[in-house]
């Protein structure tokens, strides 16, 4: 249980901090630019694959911190009007996408097998589900009160947009990263050898 | 692609660049709550002015600055148009039930008084929304607002990820404008006009793999530097962008309190003793 909670924290050092900073950085760089509007204040964006990346890295929580604070800055220079309902159902599905090392895809270390590609595309679908089906909703009636057809619509398609990024592009760059890392693991240390 | 980037790193010299970043920050969170709550004409208007009025006396690059207002207007009614295709009724149940059709178009579009008037509250909420962040954000430092969520009690790590963030969002901008120009000398059409939806997502996607690679090269180099400097020893942290408190903060200090009374007042009764009207209309 205390080795779940540990991963699920991921370990706050230095790195870790300046980790999320720059995914929150390229968050809001890939909302602002490398998005393709397709419905009110919501686009078909690339952003979503920062907590992926952040998440297989340093754990679920440092997902949600770069999900959330990069969706609050891509707002706020962006200017399309603050949404916390968004970037907190944004930073729900970062925690719930950085799920990755909880499961056994170890990207640091160069495991990603086809099992946890499969796990991965469910917990996208399951992901978006909840946090724009079910969070989103709800903090945008408690903050704005109403709305809840566009909200619904505005999730629906945002959601649709955000699992196929995730599972077209996500995937392989996943595998991509696993491929990076995996390079050198072969070597066995002078000392583990003697043993 | 340089118009777009607003951030400052260097403290300006106006009567709203001299203030604390602890004064920004807590006036902006504040004014943000009382934009989110209401949908009343009359408590948005004055802080529109009130905007425009803070954002002339910046004196910021009006170049930049057109193009950016320009951008997000267009955008902010093409939204507007949206959200009446998706109910056109939605007036109706905003302002009280009456519907005044003043256009019908077919049975479903029609153009009713009361959706008017809501879609153009709704649009001057946004722009005000807009604005006070375009003042806030043309007014702060990143350092300054690690400061001022440090002062609101935010773990000083999280308030370091936001002024990291802040600080890189124009090197990531540029990095990712370079990768772009290199794949179009490679014959890449990336041009929105030229390409299809399909082959867009395609070369978005091309752009993320280096990009990525990149962006994450840096996280060593800026650790190892923080470590080296000492950074995560201490529970505690101050910043040296912080200076004190000048006339101007406490005068800012008593107004943002006043208003966060009456916000927490407006939130109490409007939840607590239902209206009769969701929000203020005047032609009832």
């Amino acid at each position: 249980m205390n080795k779940v909670l540990k991963t699920l924290l991921g370990v706050w050092n230095t790195k870790t901090v300046v980790a999320i900073a720059i995914g929150a950085a390229l968050f809001g760089v890939l909302m602002n630019f490398g998005g393709i509007p397709i419905y009110t204040n919501t686009r078909l964006t690339t952003a979503m694959i920062v907590p992926v990346i952040v998440g297989s890295m340093f754990g679920p929580v440092p997902a949600f911190i770069a999900c959330f604070v990069g969706n609050t800055i891509a707002d706020l220079i962006g200017g399309w009007g603050y949404w916390f309902d968004w970037s907190i159902g944004n930073g729900v599905l970062g925690f719930i996408i950085g799920l990755l090392p909880l499961y056994g895809a170890k990207i640091n270390e160069g495991i990603f097998k086809p099992l946890h590609a499969v796990i991965y595309a469910i917990t996208c679908v399951v992901g978006n589900a909840f946090a724009f089906g079910v969070i989103t909703p709800l903090l945008t009636v408690a903050f704005y009160g109403g709305e809840l057809t566009i909200t619904f619509l505005q999730a629906f398609a945002g959601g649709i947009a955000n699992t196929a990024v995730l599972v077209i592009i996500g995937i392989p760059i996943l595998y991509a990263l696993a491929r990076r890392n995996a390079r050198g693991r072969n070597l066995v240390m002078e000392e583990e050898k003697e043993e | 692609m340089e118009n777009r980037l607003l951030i400052n790193l260097i403290p300006g010299d106006t009567f709203l660049h001299r203030l604390t970043g602890k004064t920004k920050v807590r006036t902006f969170i504040i004014l943000l709550v009382y934009i989110i709550m209401s949908f009343d004409i009359r408590l948005i208007m004055p802080l529109f002015i009130l905007s425009i009025i803070g954002l002339v006396s910046l004196r910021p690059n009006w170049k930049k600055v057109k193009y950016f207002i320009i951008v997000i207007t267009v955008v902010n009614l093409l939204n507007i148009v949206l959200f009446w295709l998706a109910d056109p009724d939605i007036g109706s149940y905003w302002c009280g039930g009456g519907n005044t059709v003043l256009v019908s178009l077919t049975e479903r579009l029609f153009l009713s008084a009361e959706t008017l008037w809501y879609l153009s509250v709704r649009f001057i909420k946004m722009i005000t929304s807009f604005m006070v962040s375009l003042v806030f954000i043309l007014s702060i430092t990143p350092s300054e607002m690690a400061a001022g969520l440090y002062s609101i009690k935010v773990p000083y790590k999280i308030c370091t990820i936001f002024s990291i963030a802040f600080r890189y969002i124009p090197d990531i901008a540029r990095d990712y404008n370079n990768i772009k120009v290199s794949l179009q000398t490679r014959g890449v059409e990336l041009d929105p006009k030229k390409a299809s939806l399909k082959s867009r997502l395609k070369q978005n996607a091309l752009i993320l793999v280096p990009l990525i690679i990149t962006s994450f090269e840096r996280v060593g180099n800026i650790s190892n530097a923080m470590d080296l400097r000492g950074y995560g020893r201490g529970k505690t942290r101050t910043y040296y962008s912080e200076h004190e408190e000048l006339k101007a903060d406490k005068v800012f200090k008593a107004i943002y309190i006043i208003l966060l009374l009456f916000c927490a007042y407006w939130i109490i009764t409007q939840n607590i003793m239902p209206q009769d009207f969701r929000m203020w209309y005047p032609f009832v």
